[in-house]
Protein backbone atom coordinates (compact mmCIF):
# COMPACT_ATOMS: atom_id res chain seq x y z
CA UNK A 1 0.00 0.00 0.00
CA UNK A 2 1.22 3.06 -0.67
CA UNK A 3 -0.86 5.37 0.98
CA UNK A 4 -3.24 5.20 3.78
CA UNK A 5 -5.72 7.77 4.88
CA UNK A 6 -6.84 6.89 8.49
CA UNK A 7 -10.09 8.64 9.86
CA UNK A 8 -8.53 11.78 8.46
CA UNK A 9 -10.71 14.79 10.03
CA UNK A 10 -10.22 18.35 9.07
CA UNK A 11 -12.10 21.17 10.49
CA UNK A 12 -12.23 24.89 9.90
CA UNK A 13 -13.26 26.54 13.03
CA UNK A 14 -16.87 25.39 13.33
CA UNK A 15 -17.00 23.98 9.87
CA UNK A 16 -15.84 20.15 9.27
CA UNK A 17 -14.59 20.09 5.91
CA UNK A 18 -13.99 16.45 6.37
CA UNK A 19 -14.89 13.87 8.89
CA UNK A 20 -13.49 10.28 9.28
CA UNK A 21 -12.19 9.59 5.61
CA UNK A 22 -10.77 6.51 5.10
CA UNK A 23 -9.26 5.18 2.17
CA UNK A 24 -6.23 3.05 1.01
CA UNK A 25 -4.16 3.09 -2.22
CA UNK A 26 -2.31 0.56 -3.97
CA UNK A 27 0.72 0.51 -5.49
CA UNK A 28 0.61 1.23 -9.13
CA UNK A 29 -3.27 2.47 -8.71
CA UNK A 30 -5.12 5.02 -10.58
CA UNK A 31 -7.44 6.11 -7.59
CA UNK A 32 -10.51 8.34 -8.08
CA UNK A 33 -11.76 10.59 -5.93
CA UNK A 34 -15.24 12.52 -6.83
CA UNK A 35 -17.63 14.24 -5.64
CA UNK A 36 -20.06 17.19 -5.92
CA UNK A 37 -18.53 20.66 -5.21
CA UNK A 38 -17.69 21.26 -1.77
CA UNK A 39 -17.39 17.21 -0.57
CA UNK A 40 -13.79 18.36 0.50
CA UNK A 41 -11.82 16.56 -2.46
CA UNK A 42 -9.02 20.08 -2.40
CA UNK A 43 -8.98 19.18 1.30
CA UNK A 44 -8.05 15.79 0.91
CA UNK A 45 -5.12 16.75 -1.08
CA UNK A 46 -3.96 19.78 0.72
CA UNK A 47 -3.80 17.25 4.17
CA UNK A 48 -1.73 15.01 1.99
CA UNK A 49 0.47 17.05 0.95
CA UNK A 50 0.38 19.07 4.25
CA UNK A 51 -0.45 22.12 2.95
CA UNK A 52 -2.99 21.52 6.23
CA UNK A 53 -3.08 19.44 9.21
CA UNK A 54 -5.68 16.93 10.03
CA UNK A 55 -7.61 17.72 13.05
CA UNK A 56 -7.23 14.23 13.77
CA UNK A 57 -6.42 11.27 11.76
CA UNK A 58 -3.28 9.87 10.27
CA UNK A 59 -1.73 9.57 6.82
CA UNK A 60 0.25 6.77 6.20
CA UNK A 61 2.84 6.88 3.31
CA UNK A 62 4.98 3.62 2.66
CA UNK A 63 4.44 2.69 6.18
CA UNK A 64 5.59 6.17 7.35
CA UNK A 65 3.19 8.75 9.40
CA UNK A 66 3.69 11.93 7.23
CA UNK A 67 1.21 13.83 9.74
CA UNK A 68 2.68 17.93 10.13
CA UNK A 69 5.45 17.43 8.02
CA UNK A 70 6.61 20.71 6.41
CA UNK A 71 5.14 20.64 2.55
CA UNK A 72 8.99 20.24 1.15
CA UNK A 73 9.86 17.14 3.14
CA UNK A 74 6.71 15.46 1.79
CA UNK A 75 7.48 16.32 -1.81
CA UNK A 76 10.98 14.64 -1.20
CA UNK A 77 9.45 11.75 0.33
CA UNK A 78 7.59 11.43 -3.25
CA UNK A 79 4.31 13.08 -3.09
CA UNK A 80 4.09 15.86 -5.65
CA UNK A 81 0.89 17.38 -6.43
CA UNK A 82 -0.63 20.11 -9.38
CA UNK A 83 -3.37 22.59 -8.46
CA UNK A 84 -7.22 22.73 -9.42
CA UNK A 85 -6.59 26.64 -10.47
CA UNK A 86 -2.93 26.52 -12.46
CA UNK A 87 -0.06 27.46 -10.74
CA UNK A 88 3.22 27.43 -12.58
CA UNK A 89 5.97 29.98 -12.25
CA UNK A 90 4.28 32.55 -14.85
CA UNK A 91 7.22 34.46 -16.22
CA UNK A 92 9.54 31.16 -16.36
CA UNK A 93 9.98 29.25 -19.35
CA UNK A 94 8.71 26.00 -19.55
CA UNK A 95 11.73 24.11 -19.16
CA UNK A 96 12.18 26.37 -15.87
CA UNK A 97 9.55 25.54 -14.55
CA UNK A 98 9.78 21.64 -15.17
CA UNK A 99 13.77 22.46 -13.77
CA UNK A 100 12.38 23.87 -10.50
CA UNK A 101 10.38 20.90 -10.39
CA UNK A 102 13.38 18.96 -9.86
CA UNK A 103 14.65 20.87 -6.68
CA UNK A 104 14.09 18.20 -4.01
CA UNK A 105 16.14 15.67 -6.44
CA UNK A 106 19.40 17.68 -6.29
CA UNK A 107 21.66 19.14 -4.44
CA UNK A 108 24.00 22.23 -5.45
CA UNK A 109 24.10 25.06 -3.51
CA UNK A 110 25.28 28.61 -2.72
CA UNK A 111 29.15 27.93 -3.32
CA UNK A 112 29.06 25.16 -6.26
CA UNK A 113 26.70 27.44 -8.16
CA UNK A 114 29.01 30.36 -7.95
CA UNK A 115 32.24 28.91 -8.10
CA UNK A 116 30.69 26.26 -11.17
CA UNK A 117 31.99 23.07 -10.01
CA UNK A 118 32.28 20.18 -12.20
CA UNK A 119 29.73 17.90 -9.79
CA UNK A 120 27.47 21.14 -9.85
CA UNK A 121 27.77 21.61 -14.08
CA UNK A 122 26.71 17.71 -14.15
CA UNK A 123 23.83 18.25 -12.40
CA UNK A 124 22.61 21.13 -14.25
CA UNK A 125 22.95 18.87 -17.19
CA UNK A 126 21.36 16.12 -15.94
CA UNK A 127 18.16 18.30 -14.84
CA UNK A 128 18.10 20.74 -18.32
CA UNK A 129 18.09 17.17 -19.94
CA UNK A 130 15.49 15.48 -17.74
CA UNK A 131 13.40 18.23 -18.01
CA UNK A 132 13.68 18.03 -21.63
CA UNK A 133 12.60 14.98 -21.43
CA UNK A 134 9.68 14.98 -19.41
CA UNK A 135 8.04 18.00 -21.53
CA UNK A 136 8.93 15.62 -24.57
CA UNK A 137 6.72 12.87 -22.51
CA UNK A 138 3.76 15.25 -21.75
CA UNK A 139 3.63 16.50 -25.28
CA UNK A 140 5.74 19.83 -24.95
CA UNK A 141 8.39 19.06 -27.12
CA UNK A 142 8.75 21.83 -29.11
CA UNK A 143 7.62 24.53 -25.91
CA UNK A 144 11.11 24.40 -23.96
CA UNK A 145 12.07 28.10 -24.19
CA UNK A 146 8.32 29.91 -24.11
CA UNK A 147 7.51 31.73 -21.21
CA UNK A 148 4.64 29.28 -19.69
CA UNK A 149 2.21 32.37 -19.17
CA UNK A 150 1.93 32.71 -23.01
CA UNK A 151 1.16 28.63 -23.30
CA UNK A 152 -2.61 27.83 -23.98
CA UNK A 153 -4.84 26.16 -21.17
CA UNK A 154 -4.40 23.02 -22.04
CA UNK A 155 -0.75 22.99 -22.30
CA UNK A 156 -0.36 24.88 -19.09
CA UNK A 157 -2.36 22.09 -17.61
CA UNK A 158 0.23 18.84 -19.32
CA UNK A 159 3.45 21.41 -17.85
CA UNK A 160 1.88 21.05 -14.96
CA UNK A 161 2.10 17.42 -14.82
CA UNK A 162 5.57 17.58 -16.08
CA UNK A 163 6.63 19.78 -13.10
CA UNK A 164 4.75 17.72 -10.66
CA UNK A 165 6.68 14.42 -12.37
CA UNK A 166 10.38 16.17 -12.42
CA UNK A 167 10.04 15.91 -8.73
CA UNK A 168 10.59 12.07 -9.47
CA UNK A 169 7.11 10.97 -6.96
CA UNK A 170 6.04 7.50 -6.19
CA UNK A 171 2.38 8.98 -5.87
CA UNK A 172 1.62 11.79 -7.88
CA UNK A 173 -1.79 14.14 -6.94
CA UNK A 174 -3.97 15.41 -9.94
CA UNK A 175 -6.32 18.16 -9.23
CA UNK A 176 -8.88 18.54 -11.68
CA UNK A 177 -6.78 17.88 -14.81
CA UNK A 178 -9.40 17.91 -16.92
CA UNK A 179 -10.95 21.11 -16.29
CA UNK A 180 -11.67 23.45 -19.05
CA UNK A 181 -10.65 20.84 -21.88
CA UNK A 182 -11.90 20.16 -24.96
CA UNK A 183 -12.43 16.28 -25.80
CA UNK A 184 -9.41 15.72 -27.84
CA UNK A 185 -7.52 17.28 -25.39
CA UNK A 186 -9.19 15.17 -22.28
CA UNK A 187 -8.51 11.51 -24.71
CA UNK A 188 -4.94 13.22 -24.94
CA UNK A 189 -5.03 13.51 -20.92
CA UNK A 190 -6.03 9.91 -20.64
CA UNK A 191 -3.35 8.64 -22.61
CA UNK A 192 -0.77 10.94 -20.92
CA UNK A 193 -1.73 9.82 -17.20
CA UNK A 194 -2.01 5.64 -18.30
CA UNK A 195 1.23 6.35 -19.52
CA UNK A 196 2.94 7.72 -16.28
CA UNK A 197 1.24 4.48 -14.90
CA UNK A 198 3.16 2.19 -16.92
CA UNK A 199 5.95 4.17 -15.37
CA UNK A 200 4.72 2.34 -11.98
CA UNK A 201 3.85 5.93 -10.61
CA UNK A 202 0.90 5.59 -8.78
CA UNK A 203 -1.86 8.22 -9.59
CA UNK A 204 -4.48 10.14 -7.18
CA UNK A 205 -6.81 11.98 -9.49
CA UNK A 206 -10.19 14.31 -8.62
CA UNK A 207 -12.32 14.85 -11.35
CA UNK A 208 -15.18 16.00 -12.57
CA UNK A 209 -15.52 13.89 -15.40
CA UNK A 210 -17.01 10.95 -15.48
CA UNK A 211 -16.45 9.36 -18.49
CA UNK A 212 -12.99 10.06 -18.33
CA UNK A 213 -13.32 8.90 -14.44
CA UNK A 214 -14.85 5.79 -15.12
CA UNK A 215 -12.21 5.32 -18.41
CA UNK A 216 -9.32 5.59 -16.07
CA UNK A 217 -9.50 5.06 -12.79
CA UNK A 218 -8.91 1.33 -11.11
CA UNK A 219 -10.89 2.31 -7.91
CA UNK A 220 -12.68 5.32 -6.92
CA UNK A 221 -13.92 6.60 -3.01
CA UNK A 222 -17.05 9.26 -4.04
CA UNK A 223 -17.00 12.15 -1.00
CA UNK A 224 -20.24 13.69 0.12
CA UNK A 225 -20.43 16.75 2.64
CA UNK A 226 -16.64 16.23 3.85
CA UNK A 227 -17.45 11.89 4.34
CA UNK A 228 -16.86 8.78 2.37
CA UNK A 229 -20.01 7.56 1.01
CA UNK A 230 -19.10 4.95 -1.46
CA UNK A 231 -15.83 3.33 -2.11
CA UNK A 232 -15.27 0.65 -5.34
CA UNK A 233 -14.28 -0.22 -8.87
CA UNK A 234 -15.86 1.91 -11.37
CA UNK A 235 -18.91 -0.43 -12.03
CA UNK A 236 -19.90 -0.67 -8.68
CA UNK A 237 -19.89 3.35 -8.06
CA UNK A 238 -21.81 3.58 -10.74
CA UNK A 239 -24.50 1.62 -9.58
CA UNK A 240 -24.59 2.59 -6.27
CA UNK A 241 -27.86 4.42 -5.00
CA UNK A 242 -25.98 7.14 -2.26
CA UNK A 243 -24.10 8.02 -5.31
CA UNK A 244 -26.63 8.40 -7.48
CA UNK A 245 -28.53 10.07 -5.01
CA UNK A 246 -25.53 12.65 -4.19
CA UNK A 247 -25.47 13.40 -7.99
CA UNK A 248 -28.79 13.66 -9.36
CA UNK A 249 -30.87 13.82 -5.87
CA UNK A 250 -32.66 10.98 -4.55
CA UNK A 251 -35.83 9.40 -6.50
CA UNK A 252 -38.43 11.33 -4.65
CA UNK A 253 -37.22 14.73 -5.19
CA UNK A 254 -37.41 13.81 -8.51
CA UNK A 255 -41.38 13.43 -8.61
CA UNK A 256 -41.68 16.68 -7.31
CA UNK A 257 -39.30 18.36 -9.57
CA UNK B 1 50.35 61.73 -19.24
CA UNK B 2 48.47 59.97 -16.79
CA UNK B 3 48.71 62.31 -13.95
CA UNK B 4 46.62 64.80 -16.57
CA UNK B 5 43.55 62.31 -16.93
CA UNK B 6 43.00 61.82 -13.31
CA UNK B 7 40.88 63.52 -11.24
CA UNK B 8 40.50 62.74 -7.67
CA UNK B 9 37.25 64.64 -7.85
CA UNK B 10 35.87 62.20 -10.76
CA UNK B 11 37.28 59.39 -8.83
CA UNK B 12 35.53 60.17 -5.48
CA UNK B 13 32.22 60.58 -7.29
CA UNK B 14 32.70 57.10 -9.16
CA UNK B 15 34.05 55.30 -5.91
CA UNK B 16 30.49 56.49 -4.22
CA UNK B 17 28.73 55.09 -7.47
CA UNK B 18 30.40 51.90 -6.70
CA UNK B 19 29.19 51.79 -3.21
CA UNK B 20 25.60 52.57 -4.17
CA UNK B 21 25.70 49.71 -6.87
CA UNK B 22 26.67 47.35 -4.39
CA UNK B 23 24.06 48.60 -2.08
CA UNK B 24 21.15 48.23 -4.79
CA UNK B 25 22.74 44.63 -5.33
CA UNK B 26 22.14 44.25 -1.80
CA UNK B 27 18.62 45.45 -1.70
CA UNK B 28 17.75 43.22 -5.33
CA UNK B 29 18.87 39.66 -3.17
CA UNK B 30 15.93 39.88 -1.06
CA UNK B 31 14.08 41.22 -3.65
CA UNK B 32 14.44 38.29 -5.72
CA UNK B 33 12.67 35.98 -3.22
CA UNK B 34 9.61 39.01 -3.21
CA UNK B 35 11.13 40.00 0.17
CA UNK B 36 10.89 44.03 0.02
CA UNK B 37 13.72 44.67 2.99
CA UNK B 38 13.94 48.45 3.95
CA UNK B 39 15.98 47.56 7.13
CA UNK B 40 19.92 47.69 4.82
CA UNK B 41 20.92 51.21 5.26
CA UNK B 42 21.08 49.63 9.27
CA UNK B 43 23.03 46.75 8.15
CA UNK B 44 25.06 49.31 6.21
CA UNK B 45 25.41 51.32 9.01
CA UNK B 46 26.02 47.94 11.40
CA UNK B 47 29.02 46.95 8.95
CA UNK B 48 30.18 50.68 9.06
CA UNK B 49 30.16 51.18 12.67
CA UNK B 50 31.54 47.74 13.39
CA UNK B 51 34.66 48.36 10.68
CA UNK B 52 35.18 51.66 11.80
CA UNK B 53 35.16 51.21 15.73
CA UNK B 54 37.39 47.98 15.48
CA UNK B 55 40.13 49.51 13.63
CA UNK B 56 40.20 52.98 15.87
CA UNK B 57 40.43 51.14 18.93
CA UNK B 58 41.70 47.59 18.31
CA UNK B 59 44.54 48.87 15.67
CA UNK B 60 42.42 46.04 13.35
CA UNK B 61 43.91 46.28 9.78
CA UNK B 62 41.01 47.49 7.39
CA UNK B 63 40.56 44.12 6.12
CA UNK B 64 40.09 42.23 9.75
CA UNK B 65 37.33 45.56 10.02
CA UNK B 66 35.47 45.03 7.03
CA UNK B 67 35.23 41.71 7.19
CA UNK B 68 34.30 41.64 10.75
CA UNK B 69 31.86 44.41 9.87
CA UNK B 70 30.15 42.41 6.99
CA UNK B 71 29.34 39.30 9.04
CA UNK B 72 27.88 40.98 12.03
CA UNK B 73 25.74 42.92 9.40
CA UNK B 74 24.74 39.05 7.98
CA UNK B 75 24.17 37.18 11.86
CA UNK B 76 22.24 40.71 12.22
CA UNK B 77 20.40 39.59 8.79
CA UNK B 78 19.43 36.07 10.05
CA UNK B 79 18.27 37.43 13.42
CA UNK B 80 15.81 40.13 11.52
CA UNK B 81 14.97 37.64 8.65
CA UNK B 82 13.99 34.63 10.77
CA UNK B 83 10.91 36.52 12.79
CA UNK B 84 9.59 38.16 9.86
CA UNK B 85 9.16 34.91 7.28
CA UNK B 86 5.46 35.33 7.88
CA UNK B 87 5.84 38.83 6.95
CA UNK B 88 4.79 40.07 3.39
CA UNK B 89 4.66 43.44 1.20
CA UNK B 90 3.86 46.37 3.24
CA UNK B 91 4.20 44.70 6.81
CA UNK B 92 7.63 43.20 6.01
CA UNK B 93 8.89 46.95 4.39
CA UNK B 94 7.05 49.00 7.74
CA UNK B 95 9.47 46.46 10.27
CA UNK B 96 12.65 46.36 8.34
CA UNK B 97 11.92 50.13 8.20
CA UNK B 98 11.65 50.13 11.90
CA UNK B 99 14.65 47.92 12.51
CA UNK B 100 16.95 50.22 10.74
CA UNK B 101 15.23 53.13 12.62
CA UNK B 102 16.32 51.34 15.83
CA UNK B 103 20.07 50.72 14.63
CA UNK B 104 20.35 54.45 13.88
CA UNK B 105 19.14 55.54 17.32
CA UNK B 106 21.12 52.88 18.83
CA UNK B 107 24.18 54.48 17.18
CA UNK B 108 22.68 58.26 18.40
CA UNK B 109 22.13 57.13 21.80
CA UNK B 110 25.19 54.85 22.50
CA UNK B 111 27.81 57.74 22.64
CA UNK B 112 30.28 56.08 25.17
CA UNK B 113 31.03 53.72 22.08
CA UNK B 114 29.40 55.74 18.76
CA UNK B 115 30.30 59.19 20.22
CA UNK B 116 26.53 59.87 19.17
CA UNK B 117 25.32 62.13 16.75
CA UNK B 118 28.94 63.93 16.07
CA UNK B 119 29.83 60.64 14.47
CA UNK B 120 33.63 58.75 14.12
CA UNK B 121 36.33 60.90 12.49
CA UNK B 122 39.75 59.25 11.89
CA UNK B 123 38.92 56.22 10.36
CA UNK B 124 41.59 54.57 8.85
CA UNK B 125 41.41 55.42 5.01
CA UNK B 126 41.94 52.69 2.51
CA UNK B 127 43.57 54.41 0.06
CA UNK B 128 45.68 55.99 2.10
CA UNK B 129 47.17 52.77 4.32
CA UNK B 130 47.33 51.33 1.41
CA UNK B 131 50.10 54.12 -0.10
CA UNK B 132 51.91 53.89 3.52
CA UNK B 133 52.35 50.09 3.38
CA UNK B 134 53.33 50.16 -0.31
CA UNK B 135 55.73 52.99 0.90
CA UNK B 136 57.12 50.98 3.44
CA UNK B 137 58.51 48.62 0.23
CA UNK B 138 59.73 51.25 -1.16
CA UNK B 139 57.14 52.14 -3.62
CA UNK B 140 56.88 55.88 -4.66
CA UNK B 141 53.54 56.53 -6.72
CA UNK B 142 56.31 59.26 -8.78
CA UNK B 143 57.18 56.09 -10.29
CA UNK B 144 53.60 55.84 -12.33
CA UNK B 145 53.92 59.53 -12.83
CA UNK B 146 50.78 60.35 -10.19
CA UNK B 147 50.53 62.84 -7.11
CA UNK B 148 50.03 60.87 -3.51
CA UNK B 149 46.36 61.66 -3.85
CA UNK B 150 45.63 61.36 -7.11
CA UNK B 151 47.39 57.27 -6.48
CA UNK B 152 45.36 57.41 -3.22
CA UNK B 153 41.42 58.07 -5.05
CA UNK B 154 43.02 55.68 -8.08
CA UNK B 155 43.71 53.05 -5.87
CA UNK B 156 40.61 53.37 -3.80
CA UNK B 157 38.66 52.94 -7.08
CA UNK B 158 40.33 50.11 -8.44
CA UNK B 159 39.77 48.09 -5.31
CA UNK B 160 36.00 49.03 -5.50
CA UNK B 161 35.75 48.20 -9.24
CA UNK B 162 36.90 44.61 -8.54
CA UNK B 163 34.89 44.49 -5.46
CA UNK B 164 31.75 45.77 -7.23
CA UNK B 165 32.46 43.11 -10.46
CA UNK B 166 33.16 40.39 -8.47
CA UNK B 167 29.88 40.78 -6.44
CA UNK B 168 27.88 40.91 -9.60
CA UNK B 169 29.28 38.06 -10.86
CA UNK B 170 29.04 36.28 -7.89
CA UNK B 171 24.94 36.79 -7.84
CA UNK B 172 24.65 36.37 -11.86
CA UNK B 173 26.14 33.28 -11.49
CA UNK B 174 23.86 32.40 -8.08
CA UNK B 175 20.88 33.49 -10.46
CA UNK B 176 21.17 30.84 -13.12
CA UNK B 177 21.44 28.14 -11.08
CA UNK B 178 19.49 25.79 -8.70
CA UNK B 179 19.44 28.28 -5.83
CA UNK B 180 18.72 31.54 -8.25
CA UNK B 181 15.56 29.06 -9.49
CA UNK B 182 14.40 28.28 -6.17
CA UNK B 183 14.60 31.96 -5.48
CA UNK B 184 12.96 33.05 -8.52
CA UNK B 185 9.77 30.21 -7.83
CA UNK B 186 8.96 31.86 -4.11
CA UNK B 187 9.24 35.27 -5.79
CA UNK B 188 6.52 33.78 -7.98
CA UNK B 189 4.13 31.92 -6.13
CA UNK B 190 5.41 30.74 -2.89
CA UNK B 191 3.06 27.89 -2.23
CA UNK B 192 3.33 26.68 -5.41
CA UNK B 193 7.47 26.68 -4.58
CA UNK B 194 6.60 25.50 -1.29
CA UNK B 195 4.78 21.71 -2.80
CA UNK B 196 7.77 21.43 -4.98
CA UNK B 197 10.14 21.06 -2.84
CA UNK B 198 11.63 23.83 -1.89
CA UNK B 199 12.62 24.94 1.46
CA UNK B 200 11.12 28.62 1.47
CA UNK B 201 12.02 28.82 5.07
CA UNK B 202 15.61 27.95 4.19
CA UNK B 203 15.97 30.25 0.92
CA UNK B 204 13.82 33.45 2.44
CA UNK B 205 16.45 33.87 5.29
CA UNK B 206 19.23 32.85 2.92
CA UNK B 207 18.26 36.10 0.69
CA UNK B 208 17.95 38.05 3.80
CA UNK B 209 21.01 37.03 5.17
CA UNK B 210 23.51 37.64 1.70
CA UNK B 211 21.01 41.09 1.21
CA UNK B 212 22.88 41.87 4.88
CA UNK B 213 25.96 40.48 4.18
CA UNK B 214 26.26 42.79 0.97
CA UNK B 215 24.94 46.29 2.21
CA UNK B 216 26.86 45.88 5.70
CA UNK B 217 29.94 44.91 3.13
CA UNK B 218 29.36 48.28 1.64
CA UNK B 219 28.96 49.85 4.80
CA UNK B 220 32.56 48.79 6.11
CA UNK B 221 33.90 50.19 2.65
CA UNK B 222 31.85 53.40 2.60
CA UNK B 223 33.45 53.87 6.19
CA UNK B 224 36.88 53.53 4.80
CA UNK B 225 36.60 55.69 1.78
CA UNK B 226 35.23 58.66 3.54
CA UNK B 227 37.18 58.28 6.88
CA UNK B 228 34.26 59.73 8.42
CA UNK B 229 30.64 58.70 9.74
CA UNK B 230 27.95 59.65 11.80
CA UNK B 231 24.37 57.99 12.16
CA UNK B 232 22.62 60.02 9.86
CA UNK B 233 24.80 58.28 6.89
CA UNK B 234 22.47 55.60 7.60
CA UNK B 235 19.45 57.13 8.27
CA UNK B 236 15.76 56.54 6.87
CA UNK B 237 16.83 59.06 3.62
CA UNK B 238 19.78 55.79 3.21
CA UNK B 239 17.22 53.34 3.25
CA UNK B 240 14.56 54.90 0.52
CA UNK B 241 17.73 56.19 -1.04
CA UNK B 242 18.91 52.20 -2.00
CA UNK B 243 15.27 51.13 -2.22
CA UNK B 244 14.66 54.29 -5.04
CA UNK B 245 17.95 52.52 -6.92
CA UNK B 246 15.88 49.04 -7.28
CA UNK B 247 12.56 50.85 -8.27
CA UNK B 248 13.76 53.04 -10.63
CA UNK B 249 16.16 50.72 -12.76
CA UNK B 250 14.05 47.83 -11.60
CA UNK B 251 14.25 44.68 -9.72
CA UNK B 252 13.38 41.70 -12.41
CA UNK B 253 17.27 41.75 -13.74
CA UNK B 254 20.41 42.41 -11.76
CA UNK B 255 21.57 44.84 -14.06
CA UNK B 256 18.37 47.30 -12.95
CA UNK B 257 19.72 48.30 -9.44
CA UNK B 258 23.16 48.53 -10.96
CA UNK B 259 21.51 51.09 -13.67
CA UNK B 260 19.59 52.64 -11.10
CA UNK B 261 22.34 53.49 -8.83
CA UNK B 262 24.24 54.28 -11.47
CA UNK B 263 22.03 57.07 -12.83
CA UNK B 264 20.83 58.32 -9.70
CA UNK B 265 24.41 59.02 -8.20
CA UNK B 266 25.61 60.79 -11.21
CA UNK B 267 22.75 63.19 -11.44
CA UNK B 268 22.87 65.03 -8.66
CA UNK B 269 26.59 65.45 -9.54
CA UNK B 270 25.90 66.49 -13.13
CA UNK B 271 22.90 68.53 -12.27
CA UNK B 272 24.21 70.61 -9.28
CA UNK B 273 21.89 73.01 -9.63
CA UNK B 274 19.41 70.11 -8.53
CA UNK B 275 20.92 68.24 -6.17
CA UNK B 276 19.06 70.49 -3.16
CA UNK B 277 15.83 68.93 -4.47
CA UNK B 278 17.38 65.60 -4.61
CA UNK B 279 14.55 64.32 -2.46
CA UNK B 280 11.81 65.80 -4.12
CA UNK B 281 13.15 64.50 -7.47
CA UNK B 282 13.35 60.93 -5.53
CA UNK B 283 9.77 61.40 -4.26
CA UNK B 284 8.53 62.18 -7.89
CA UNK B 285 10.52 59.45 -9.56
CA UNK B 286 8.42 56.31 -7.26
CA UNK B 287 5.21 58.38 -8.07
CA UNK B 288 5.62 58.59 -12.03
CA UNK B 289 7.27 55.33 -12.24
CA UNK B 290 4.71 53.18 -10.23
CA UNK B 291 2.01 54.83 -12.70
CA UNK B 292 4.00 53.98 -15.76
CA UNK B 293 6.55 51.60 -15.46
CA UNK B 294 6.04 49.28 -12.12
CA UNK B 295 8.96 46.52 -13.18
CA UNK B 296 11.19 50.36 -13.42
CA UNK B 297 13.24 50.54 -16.08
CA UNK B 298 15.41 47.91 -17.14
CA UNK B 299 13.42 44.17 -17.48
CA UNK B 300 13.99 41.16 -18.93
CA UNK B 301 12.10 42.50 -22.67
CA UNK B 302 14.99 45.73 -22.41
CA UNK B 303 17.79 43.22 -22.14
CA UNK B 304 16.46 40.98 -24.58
CA UNK B 305 15.82 43.66 -27.31
CA UNK B 306 19.69 44.62 -26.15
CA UNK B 307 20.96 41.65 -26.88
CA UNK B 308 19.16 41.44 -30.36
CA UNK B 309 20.16 44.74 -31.67
CA UNK B 310 24.39 43.69 -30.37
CA UNK B 311 24.34 40.36 -31.97
CA UNK B 312 22.51 42.32 -35.18
CA UNK B 313 25.58 44.62 -35.26
CA UNK B 314 28.18 42.36 -34.96
CA UNK B 315 26.79 40.28 -38.03
CA UNK B 316 26.63 43.11 -39.87
CA UNK B 317 30.50 43.56 -38.83
CA UNK B 318 30.83 40.14 -39.76
CA UNK B 319 32.24 39.21 -36.73
CA UNK B 320 30.95 35.73 -35.35
CA UNK B 321 28.03 35.83 -33.29
CA UNK B 322 26.26 32.65 -32.55
CA UNK B 323 27.29 32.54 -28.54
CA UNK B 324 25.27 34.51 -26.79
CA UNK B 325 24.50 33.84 -23.00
Amino acid sequence: MVLQVKKACKNFGGLSALSDVSFSINQGEIFGLIGPNGAGKTTMFNLITSMFTPTSGEIIFNEDNINGLKPHLITKKGICRTFQNIRLFPQMTAEENVMVGEHCRSKSGVFSSVFRTKSQRKEEERIRSKANELLEFVGLGGFADVVSDSLAYGQQRRLEIARALASSPQLLLLDEPAAGMNETETSELFHLIKKIQEQSITVLLIEHDMPLVMKLCDRIAVLNFGKKIAEGTPAEIQNNSDVIEAYLGSEEEDLYA
Amino acid sequence: MLAELINPYYLQVASFILINIILGVSIYITLSTGQLSLANAGFMGIGAYTSALLTLNFDLPIIGGILAGTLLAGVFGILIGIPTLRLQGVYLAIVTLGFGEVIRVIFVNWESMTKGAVGLSGIPHMGRELLNTLKEFGFDPKILGLQNNQFVFLAIFLILLGVTISIITFFRRQNRSRVGRAFAAIKLDEKAAESMGINITYYKVLAFAQGALVAGFAGALFAHVLAYISPADFAYHRAVEILIFAVFGGSEVIWGPVFGALFLTVMPEVLRFISEYRYMIYGLIIIIMMAVRPQGLIDVNILNWLKLKTSKRRQKHGTSSQKSM
